[in-house]
């Protein structure tokens, strides 16, 4: 019994030392599934689950555009501006390599987190297909990783911390981390549950969730400080646009 | 972002072929790719892509760099599979810790060509949209999709997407280089910061540029709706060699 507890100590560590050696030796964007991992029917299932919100999101695109003729190309826009965002480099200390934010918590905290799935669908799309960030195959999965858990864990944090009257930037700054680590947990399970054969699903989830630690966790810190940089910035210099966008009541953007 | 593949040369025989016609033959042999059972299939097709892409003129360099993220995740996939699963032991190293002890980790035979099997599928499947990519500009793709019934608002806003793109690339890499020459990223508080604020500058410059882009527009006569190519209708020929290749790529994927 003890031999076996730490054998399973001595994998976990190895499995640790694995993992920072890899992310060392490349760049890492662990948010997106790769074209390919998921086979035939997981890959579907997960298509099955994206597409009821990828639905409403387009009934509410559909509503609010027809009130506003600049809501289509504003959600083109901050669809422009995730991709963007998400391909910009940035420096993750504890792996000593360069990671990309998901950036799904601006367009949620401004746009709504039904929007903010189509907006993520449109970056992950061009990602897939020009970059060979996700794929078509494993689209699905990714709309649910970020666009459905990303954006809408984001959404539900910055709500119920504003109600609790804290400030823009600290609510920008846990929506921006939880929405993170809420995208990594899916990526986890999805993974796992995609590639594990016939060997039992938590262990496996475990060593995943391990193997992205290095570069998943410091991300989240720093995607909750873009966030909140980013909120703050609109607060000073562009007030009237949190207000439009029901962020701020209007008593409250002075 | 000179490894976007619109940036290359799209005038080569496979651009040729109408995109209805490639996104089918593409989307049959991904469907077959990602349910195949063995290595074989997916590395045959894997290869066949990166050929295309090299008659295509792709430099091997490029497509290295656009496999980057892909084999990542191939490499931690094969070694958590050979490592972690599977029961048939094949080899077992001894490593040292820190404490003086050796750690034994074992490979399994059985993991191994589990994580082969994954690590094909993805190389298959990555290769195949790749080439695709490379052979097709972004506004037949978009036809290609709304012929495959993805809804026109879709296809609308990712038009909008697309045509901004290039556009906040610019943007950002000027805002990024202003911030870098007046040292905003020389420590990480500053640096958080820094990105925070050029995060910031990208929306704020989208919710201007969305008002300029939806005024322009419906001066033009924009009422909501923006038309789409209609394509030529699919000739027979193309359709006739497409489905010959789908059914010996079936009967190769089934041996």
């Amino acid at each position: 019994m003890k031999n076996e507890k730490s054998s399973r100590i001595s994998r976990d560590k190895i499995l640790l030392l694995v993992t920072c050696y890899l992310s060392l030796v490349t760049d890492a964007h662990a948010m997106h599934i790769s074209e390919g991992i998921l086979p035939f029917n997981w890959a579907a299932l997960w298509f099955a689950v994206a597409l009821p919100f990828v639905a409403y999101g387009l009934y509410r695109l559909k509503k609010l555009s027809a009130v506003d003729l600049s809501f289509k190309p504003l959600v083109g826009l901050m669809a422009a501006i995730v991709f963007v965002i998400s391909c910009m480099p940035i420096p993750v200390p504890t792996a000593g390599t360069c990671s990309h934010p998901g950036g799904t918590a601006i367009p949620a905290i401004l746009v709504g987190p039904s929007i903010s799935v189509l907006v993520t669908a449109v970056a992950l799309l061009i990602q897939a297909l020009f970059l060979a960030h996700g794929g078509l195959s494993t689209w699905g999965a990714d709309i649910v990783s970020m666009g459905v858990m990303g954006a809408f864990t984001g959404f539900a944090v910055f709500r119920l911390l504003r109600r609790f009257n804290l400030s823009l930037a600290v609510s920008g700054f846990f929506a921006g981390i939880l929405s993170d680590w809420a995208i990594y947990l899916t990526t986890s399970v999805q993974l796992a549950s995609g590639i594990r054969g016939d060997e039992p699903f938590t262990p496996l989830f475990t060593k995943i969730v391990i193997a992205f630690v290095p570069t998943q966790l410091p991300l989240g810190i720093l995607e909750g400080a873009m966030t909140a940089g980013m909120v703050v910035l609109l607060y000073k210099k562009r007030p009237d646009l949190l207000v439009k966008m029901k962020v701020l009541k209007p008593e409250e953007a002075i | 972002m000179e490894i976007f593949s619109e940036h290359f040369n799209k005038d080569n025989f496979l651009s040729k072929i109408d995109v209805k016609v490639k996104l089918l033959v593409v989307l049959s042999l991904l469907v077959m790719v990602l349910s195949c059972t063995k290595i074989f299939f997916p590395i045959l097709i894997a290869m066949g892509c990166f050929l295309l892409c090299l008659k295509m003129k792709i430099a091997p360099r490029v497509l290295l760099l656009r496999m980057a993220q892909p084999l990542f995740f191939a490499l931690v996939i094969l070694l958590l599979k050979l490592f972690f699963s599977g029961k048939d032991t094949m080899f077992s190293i001894s490593l040292p810790t820190s404490d003086f002890s050796l750690l034994t980790l074992t490979g399994h035979r059985d993991g191994l060509i589990e994580g082969l099997k994954i690590t094909s599928r993805i190389l298959g499947g990555v290769s195949l949209v790749m080439a695709f990519g490379f052979a097709t500009p972004f506004a037949e793709i978009l036809a290609g999709l709304s012929w495959l019934r993805l809804p026109k608002q879709f296809i609308e806003i990712t038009m909008f997407a697309y045509r901004y793109i290039f556009m906040f690339l610019e943007d950002a890499h000027t805002i990024y280089n202003a911030q870098k020459n007046r040292l905003g990223y020389s420590g990480m508080r500053k640096g958080m910061k820094s990105f925070g604020t050029l995060a910031g500058s990208l929306v704020i410059r989208g919710f201007d540029q969305s008002q300029k882009t939806s005024e322009a527009m419906i001066q033009r006569g924009y009422t909501g709706d923006m038309p789409m190519i209609d394509g030529r209708p699919l000739r027979f020929g193309e359709v006739f060699f497409a489905a010959i290749f789908v059914f010996f790529a079936g009967a190769v994927w089934m041996i």
